[in-house]
Order: structure tokens, then sequence, then C-alpha cells
């Protein structure tokens, strides 16, 4: 870039929920949620990974849906509902239930996999609970072992422990009273 | 990555955006999957974003019916296609193909457009709808539109005929046939991982049949195989007016012969030409099966 062209850059305002609370800030134009989260609001529970797509350590919900905040950009939380993975837990520090059905399952290893897992999973439990089509075609009672794990494709387990991550998944399912 | 961004949020303001854009140096971005990589990747200098998510225009967002086609708006994401009872029924292919696109949290943003535009001779769902005889819209900053097939959208690989003007509005799916009693439909996606965007081959195909199993119509495209997803027009044209259970060894040699005629691979690191044509004349045979 030439030196004479450093021009101020225009920052735009977002108004979003996170995890609940109505915030404002200003960001640039190119920032994606995944920075916004981490940088500016300092919640260090979101992962960067991959930074491409790829792994899901940075799932986040966006008015419900998981999305991989990495590929989002942070201008397009406006006016939305964001949730990540300290909004999980309660105000009293319980551990949500997804939250517990992983640590009673012995599903998180490292750990770096584990808030965007639980993410996803909450985001296809809620989808259960409310009776919503689920993406991913999944309309039976309760989901198979290859129906929650279509689900989670998008997150990888670099420490591969998927079996006590998917039983910690199904464990939730038989315990919620899912349509 | 840097870039500066602008948010119409009706296709007034959007098509004021694309004029106000028409000297400097600009990209959309609808669900921004495949344009944040490519950024991130290969930052541009003085690149400006003309952000489609905030606009409102149900003919951009949504789906709608008439008595010949559906038309989906460009924004239309995969997650969207996968849970829509009457897209499932009337165009399997087009489920399949959003079903296996990348992941859960890629769906819920990725959009039909995007994968269009993207132009890439995988894409998935472009595969599927060049199976299903497509047609793509485009607005221009006059507020004219023109529409082409998908299959002439292409123009190379990541090269398409959207003028600098243009933005692509929507797609729209011709209806089945009246008389067509069941469809025979596949989508193949031959890849190192499943819910990877390169596939090494893919084959989309939606076959229609009357009550007694004559074919009707039938669309076969074969995306990974050339520089632009292909339909192979021959290897269509060759099923009609026959059974489809009663079609024979030979038959189906011929046709899978035909549907490679099609196909122009490259040796790349994901697979050698020869392996792809081995490939793709057994998954063509295979879709009698
Ligand atoms: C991890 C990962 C996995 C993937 N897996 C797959 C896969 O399995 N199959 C597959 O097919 N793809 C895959 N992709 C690619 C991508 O997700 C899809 O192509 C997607 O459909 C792109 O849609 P988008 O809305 O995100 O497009 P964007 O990134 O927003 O746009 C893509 C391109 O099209 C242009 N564009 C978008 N909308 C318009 C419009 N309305 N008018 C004019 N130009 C427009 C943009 O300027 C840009 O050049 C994958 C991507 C990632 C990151
Ligand atoms: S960090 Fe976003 S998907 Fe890997
Ligand atoms: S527990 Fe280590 S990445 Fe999953």
């Amino acid at each position: 870039m030439k030196k004479n062209s450093i021009k101020k850059e225009t920052l735009h305002e977002v108004t979003f929920t996170l995890n609940g609370k109505k915030v404002t800030c200003k960001i640039k134009g190119a920032t994606v949620l995944l920075d916004l989260i981490r940088d500016v609001f300092d919640l260090k529970g979101t992962k960067s990974g991959c930074n491409e797509g790829e792994c899901g350590a940075c799932t986040v919900l966006v008015n419900g849906a998981p999305v991989n905040s990495c590929l989002y950009l942070a201008i397009n939380a406006n006016g939305k509902q964001i949730e990540t993975i300290e909004g999980l837990i309660g105000h009293d520090g319980t551990l949500h239930p997804v939250q517990d059905s992983l640590v009673q399952s012995g599903a998180v290893q490292c750990g770096f996999c584990t808030s965007g897992m639980a993410m996803a999973i909450k985001s296809m439990v809620d989808l259960y609970e409310t009776g919503q089509h689920v993406p991913g075609d999944i309309r039976t009672e309760l989901p198979s072992r290859d129906e929650i794990k279509k689900y989670l494709e998008g997150n990888l387990c670099r420490c591969t422990g998927y079996v006590k991550i998917i039983d910690a998944a199904e464990k939730l399912f038989a315990k919620e009273d899912c349509r | 990555m840097n870039f500066e961004i602008i948010s119409p949020t009706t296709t007034d303001e959007l098509l004021v955006a694309i004029e106000k854009c028409q000297n400097r140096h600009f990209r959309f971005g609808a669900g921004c999957t495949d344009l944040l990589m490519e950024l991130k990747k290969n930052p541009a200098d003085d690149l400006t974003v003309i952000n489609l998510a905030q606009v409102v225009d149900d003919r951009l967002t949504n789906l709608t019916k008439t008595s010949k086609l559906y038309r989906l708006g460009s924004m239309f994401t995969a997650g969207r296609i996968v849970v829509n009872d009457e897209l499932k029924t009337h165009f399997p292919v087009l489920h399949e193909s959003a079903h296996n696109l990348a992941s859960t949290q890629i769906r819920q943003v990725a959009t039909v457009g995007g994968n269009l535009c993207t132009a890439s001779p995988s894409g998935d769902i472009a595969c599927a709808l060049v199976a299903l005889g497509a047609r793509c819209e485009m607005l221009n900053t006059n507020g004219k539109s023109r529409s082409v097939a998908v299959t002439d959208f292409f123009t190379g690989p990541r090269k398409t005929v959207l003028k600098s003007n243009e933005v692509l509005y929507g797609i729209s799916v011709p209806l089945n046939n009246k008389e067509t009693a069941k469809i025979y439909s596949r989508f193949i996606k031959i890849g190192t991982r499943r819910s990877m965007e390169c596939s090494v081959v893919s084959l989309a195909c939606h076959i229609q049949t009357d009550a007694k199993g004559v074919i009707l119509a039938a669309g076969v495209a074969i995306g990974a195989s050339a520089p632009t997803i292909r339909l192979a027009k021959d290897a269509c044209s060759s099923l009609i007016g026959k059974t489809f259970k009663k079609i024979t060894r030979k038959e189906k040699e011929e046709f899978a012969a035909t549907v490679l005629s099609y196909a122009s691979p490259i040796t790349d690191i994901r697979a050698t030409a020869w392996y792809r044509k081995e490939v793709l004349f057994n998954i063509s045979k295979s879709i009698f099966e």
C-alpha cells in the first residue's frame, strides 16, 4: 500500500444481544465475530482452531443456529442474539445440562474442541425441544447416533474423543423430553 | 484481511451501492464462507464488500412457487433447503446436495447464490441445479433483469456471465413433468472427506418416470470433471422413452461412456485424471442400481 494512502477506516456501530445482555460497539468492516467475541468482549471460551471453517472450535449460536464465528462477519451480528459458551452456565454457577453431560461422560480431554461441541450439541437439543425440523433431516423421536454424528460433522476433536462426545449428546436426548 | 463494507438494507439501496462501486474494486458478500476464506488467504487492497446479508427483500431471501416453477432467492441458504419438505419431495437431488455441503455450521449461512457465483467446478448445489435445468436471474443497476440457464451461467473456473453492474437475484427450477409418478434421484460425491469442499468427482441426477416406469425427462450433471459443471446432454436424451428398471447392462455402459465424453478432468493433488475418469464411469453406471 502507498504510504500516503493510509486513510481513516470507517467504523460501524453494531448492537446485539450477547449471552442475554444488550451490547453496542464499533467495529471495522472486516472484523469477524470470533475476534469481536474474544478480543473486544474478552470471552475466551470460543476458540480459534483452524480459522477456516473446518474445525468448529469457534462455534457460537446466532439466533439459535450454530455458525463458525471465524467465517461470520461481526457486522451481521447486528440485531441478533449471540450465545457463546460463557452464556451456558447458570447465574449461580451450575453447569448447563450439555456441559454436565460432557463432564459426566468423560468427553473432555484437552478441552480445545469442547466449547464448540457444547454449542453445537445445545443447538441440536434446542431444535428437538421446540419440535423444529433439524438441519440434517432428523425427524424421528430420538436422534440415532448416526444423526448426531452427521449434525456434529463440522466439529473436529484433535484428541479424537468422539465416542464419548457422541455418548454425551446421546444421553442428553434420552433424558430430555423430546418429541 | 481488510476491506470497507457497505450494508444496504433494501434492493434499491443495493442497486445504488453497486452503481457507486462501478469504478472501484468490489465484491459481494452473501454467506461469506467462500469470500472470507479467499480474502484471508489473499488479502486485497482497497476492496469494498457489498454485504447482501442485511437486504430485506423476499425476492432475494425466500422461496416462491408459480404454476411453472419454484424460485429461490439467491440468499436462500443450504440449511433452509435441507429442512424444506416441498423441495425435498420435488427435487430430492437439490436436498441431497445441500445436505452434503460442508457442515451444519456452514449450511446455516452458505447461500445458493454464493455456491453458483463462486463458480467452482465442484460446487454441490450448483451441480444439482444444472441437473434440474435451473435458470439464473440477474438484476442490474437499472433495475432490469435477465436470465440464463445455469449451464450457460458458468464460463470457466471461478468465472460467470455476471456483468459488473449485475447481482444474482434468484434461481428458478422448473416444476416436474405433470405425468411424473416417480423420481430417481442421485447425488454422488466422491472425495477424501465427506464434508470437504473439493470433491474428486461428483454426479447429480434427476430422472422422472411415468407410472409405468418410462423415463419422461432426465438431467445428469457432473462436477469436478471439467473446468465448469457440465450437463451430460446426450446422455440425458439417450434415456428418454426407456424403462428405468429395464435398462440393460450394455445400455448402462453406453450411457456411462456418453457421460464420460463430457469430462476433461485434470490431475491434481487429490486425484489423477485417469482415476477421476474411472470413478465417473462407474458412478454413472451405478445410478440405475
Ligand atoms: C469449510 C468449508 C467447507 C465447504 N464445503 C463445501 C462443500 O462441501 N460443497 C460446496 O459446494 N461448497 C463448499 N464450500 C464452499 C462454500 O461454502 C459454498 O460455495 C457456499 O455455497 C458459498 O455461499 P456463500 O453464501 O458463503 O458465498 P460467499 O462467500 O458470500 O460468496 C461466494 C462468491 O460469490 C459471490 N456472490 C455471492 N452472492 C452473490 C450474488 N447474489 N450475486 C453476485 N455474486 C455473488 C461473492 O462475491 C463471492 O465471490 C465450503 C466452504 C468451506 C469454508
Ligand atoms: S476456527 Fe472456525 S471453524 Fe475452525
Ligand atoms: S478434547 Fe482435545 S480437541 Fe477435543
